[in-house]
């Protein structure tokens, strides 16, 4: 089985709900400080950009995309980590990290494509396990899905995900033209 | 092995009603999550979430406190429950005998399910002064609201009568990121996927820009001549319901001859928004049905507020769009009841409901029982007020209330002022006594602030820190003080009484969790029905929705919507204008923070740590202002300094800077207020809502520069 996600930008209302889930979820920090100690590094391990707003004539484009770790089946970070800190997830084929063997050399978020891993207070790398403990404690939802009230993420089996997207889609052809 | 526990609860870091899971840790609360078997479905924003970190926060007060030298000076000594709370029943007691009832206020903030115990102990002290913002939040829509239907109107976003709306026009809202008032951000995304139209009428784009069909960018202020245009449209072109207008309206003639006043290319000047998308809107609105308009506060915060709520309201009921599936509802409420009664069933002396503080000019404030803070503070400052004791629970009015200067001054010739609050807020800095508020994570209370349709239960998760307690049972202890045959020997058996009709008890709620009237129990067309009338109508005196308001008209008012120009502004003060060339909204929401609340939170003040002001590119640009430069917004009642955001969708004429911002972590009494608080720049002098009185937010004009460094 191969675990992923899906964020949807057409959806994302840029609420970072995910972002606070994701941190309550991951533990960063426990317990409040105040104030706000020096941005700790990787605090949440899911972030939301927005592109625009761009106006044009009164046409208004605006995305917020949450981003986080797309788990490659042939990924980037584990050929390049030195110490063979990341692994896959034999039962989710979720990119893991081993803290253990991490040293913080940040060499994964040279070669990473989406910038997604973050590092923590001690300096080791920290990446979405798509809520991976959770997920075997029987919670079909990651954290920062169920929290969502835009509907905007989407987690699953590769074929649920595709299937999810597929189904979007349909919706979108049958609206948006009836002459196919 | 840890000690776990699950407390299932109710989020009240808002107007919302989220249902929690709270995971509590060998004491310790590790997660608050939603709770999926709930009408929100496990969904949370940032705030909710992020509540726990309120519980022990270092900032939190944790024992009531006295004061020890002058106002402000920050010395305080410890002093026990009994002491406070004897002080504070002493204080209303003597101001009470010696200068009537009404010299007490009692003050709350927004809505967070204690209204029901301002009002009862309000009452039960006999004063007809209870202060709150909620002139300009809610009160209007509720009163208009009452005078046209005669019930509460909420956007049907449930689909329980089959349908879901065609088209839903957002006025001035972001409900899917802050002030939800009834209707939640959740329940409107979720419809969103039914809903064919999206119309958003704001100045500026917002998070839901990109979905919503149709975006008219109205000018700050100008809503009512908007409402009243698409009226001239969809009247002239003979698009209105004639069968409900006929059968169920009250005053169509006279509302189809005020709109003649409003042609399109005249509105179309006053709101800058192009006369074929008013056209257009008209159109969609009383065409594509159902439809509903989701109402915000920014057009209560105004010099017109009432009319311009009535205009909006008049065009639902002219379309057809009054509770009808998929339209706008008036909710039934749960087996219990609302919470409301609770407040309402002690009856005021008549004498003091009527002479409430600015209820002489302000008619509709009589109506709604609150009186007028501007007036309060005004008078409080010039030495002519009655005022001798105030009481503030969950409010914090040197941010909240329009020109903090003046509320300022005001508060320092009161004779006694008592606060509680969770933290020492800068309000709280200038009381008498203050008392320490148990957070909603550790308190069981039953939550119905806005959705009628509901009631949930608020359980403890831990115990509050040092010796805070809920906001219930201080009520409770001072209402035993001053109006002891009103209050409850103990907690258990106030909330009894409150549930009393739904045939439980308290503690059976609890396990419960929440009392709904939901899906088939909800009856539509209820005007149809004996529901408020025997034979049919709704409850008012024509029994038909008053598009011609007979109790307006009794009162002195306009009995028919009109538009009236914002007291400053480029067409009504030209000569000003001048001085101060831009249009200035001082509400900007944002999804972090919730009114003054919040700023403590890290996990939330790392997402946002500084006001922001947000000026067109252009407009910037030729100020000499870059992305994250700091500026100065000047009004004639001062300036304040916030960080510049470009944002190329705004009308270049227009800017909106964020409000109610403080520090707290800088030092007391003031936190940064003066420097960063918008309500600096409102006035407390212009023109108020002649019915209400509100004040105006969200339709000033301002100067802005560029702060040099160290400034």
């Amino acid at each position: 089985m191969q675990r992923a996600i899906f964020r949807d930008k057409d959806k994302c209302i840029g609420c970072y709900a995910c972002v606070v889930a994701c941190q309550m979820e991951h533990a960063f920090p426990p317990h409040p400080s105040f104030p706000p100690v020096a941005e700790p590094e990787g605090v949440s391990l899911t972030s939301v950009y927005r592109y625009g707003p761009f106006m044009e004539g009164n046409k208004v484009t605006q995305y917020f995309i949450p981003m986080s770790c797309m788990h490659c089946s042939d990924a980037p970070c584990i050929q390049a980590c030195p110490k063979s800190a990341l692994y896959k997830d034999p039962l989710t084929g979720t990119t893991m990290v081993d803290k253990e063997k991490c040293i913080g050399c940040r060499f994964c978020l040279w070669v990473c494509p989406y910038g997604a891993p973050r590092y923590n207070l001690e300096g080791k790398c920290e990446l979405c396990d798509l809520c991976t403990k959770r997920y075997k404690e029987g919670k079909k939802k990651t954290a920062c899905e169920a929290v969502c009230i835009a509907s905007a993420i989407f987690s699953g089996t590769t074929e649920e995900v595709a299937s999810h997207k597929s189904k979007k889609a349909a919706k979108k052809l049958v609206e948006g033209s009836a002459t196919i | 092995m840890s000690d776990t526990k699950i407390i299932k609860s109710t989020c009240k870091s808002c107007h919302g009603t989220c249902g929690v899971l709270v995971t509590v840790e060998n004491g310790q609360i590790t997660r608050v999550e939603g709770n999926p078997d709930s009408l929100t479905r496990g969904t949370m924003c940032s705030k909710g979430q992020a509540a726990f970190q309120e519980v022990n926060n270092p900032n939190r007060l944790k024992y009531p406190l006295k004061r020890m030298g002058a106002r402000g000076e920050g010395k305080w000594a410890r002093i026990s429950w009994d002491e406070a709370l004897d002080m504070i029943g002493t204080k209303i007691n003597e101001a009470k005998q010696q200068y009537g009832a009404n010299s007490v206020v009692i003050g709350q903030g927004t809505g967070r399910g204690y209204d029901p115990f301002t009002i009862r102990l309000a009452g039960s002290i006999g004063t007809g002064n209870l202060m709150g913002p909620a002139h300009v939040c809610y009160l209007p829509r509720l009163l208009v609201f009452a005078l046209m239907i005669g019930g509460r109107l909420f956007c049907d976003l449930h689909g329980w009568g089959g349908e879901y709306p065609k088209t839903i026009i957002s006025w001035a809202k972001q409900m899917e990121v802050t002030n939800v008032d009834g209707e939640m951000g959740v329940w409107l995304l979720d419809t969103l996927e039914k809903t064919k139209n999206l119309v958003m009428v704001d100045p500026r784009s917002t998070r839901l820009s990109n979905r919503a069909t149709q975006w008219l960018r109205v000018r700050p202020g100008t809503d009512a001549a908007l409402a009243l245009g698409m009226m001239n449209v969809i009247i002239n072109e003979d698009l209105y319901d004639r069968e409900f207008v006929t059968q169920w309206t009250y005053g169509f003639e006279k509302l189809r001859e005020r709109v003649q006043e409003y042609p399109v290319k005249k509105v179309s000047e006053i709101t800058w928004i192009p006369e074929e998308d008013i056209i257009k809107a008209a159109r969609t609105f009383a065409t594509e049905k159902p439809g509903c308009i989701l109402i915000g506060e920014p057009l209560e915060a105004a010099n017109n507020c009432i009319q311009t709520l009535r205009a909006i309201l008049c065009l639902a009921a002219i379309t057809g769009n009054i509770e009808r599936p998929g339209s706008m509802m008036v909710w039934m409420p749960p087996a219990a009841g609302n919470l409301e009664a609770f407040g309402r069933e002690v009856r005021l002396p008549e004498e003091n409901r009527k002479n409430i503080i600015g209820g002489d000019k302000y008619k509709l404030c009589v109506l709604g029982r609150i009186c007028h803070p501007e007036t309060v503070f005004k008078q409080l400052k010039e030495g002519t007020s009655q005022v001798q004791a105030m009481h503030l629970q969950g409010t914090n009015p040197l941010l909240c209330y329009a020109n903090t200067r003046e509320v300022f001054d005001g508060l320092m010739n009161l004779p006694f002022l008592s606060v509680a609050d969770l933290y020492m807020s800068p309000t709280a800095e200038y009381a008498d006594i203050v008392l320490p508020v148990a957070h909603w994570l550790e308190m069981d209370a039953i939550w119905d602030d806005m959705a009628v349709f509901y009631i949930a239960a608020i359980n403890k998760a831990v115990e509050p820190p040092g010796e805070a307690k809920p906001d219930s049972w201080i009520f409770n202890e001072i209402g035993r003080r001053v109006g002891p045959e009103h209050w409850f020997e103990t907690m258990d058996d106030l909330w009894n009484h409150v549930l009393r009709k739904s045939g439980i008890t308290f503690k059976e709620f609890q396990e419960k969790g929440y009392l709904a009237c939901t899906g088939k129990d909800q009856v539509y067309y209820k005007y149809k029905t004996d529901y408020w009338k025997p034979g049919g109508g709704f409850r008012t005196k024509t029994g038909k929705i008053e598009l011609y308001s007979t109790q307006l008209e009794g009162l002195g008012y306009d009995p028919l919507p009109y538009y009236l120009e914002p007291n400053e502004s480029p067409y009504s003060t030209p000569e000003l204008a001048k001085e101060y060339p831009l249009i200035l909204s001082a509400g900007g929401r944002f999804p972090y923070f919730f009114h003054s609340q919040y700023r403590q939170l890290p996990w939330l003040r790392k997402l946002h740590p500084y006001p922001i002001v947000q000026i067109h590119p252009e407009t910037a640009g030729n100020l000499g202002i870059s992305e994250g430069d700091w500026v100065w917004i000047e009004t004639p009642r001062g300036r304040i300094k916030q960080k510049a955001e470009l944002l190329p969708t705004l009308d270049p004429r227009v800017t909106i800077c964020q409000p109610h911002w403080w520090y707290p972590e800088r030092p007391g009494p003031d936190h940064g207020l003066w420097e960063a608080n918008a309500n600096v720049l409102t006035a407390s002098d212009l023109p108020f809502d002649p019915a209400i009185g509100a004040s105006t937010f969200r339709a000033l004009i301002c100067k802005i520069y560029k702060a040099e460094e160290g400034e």
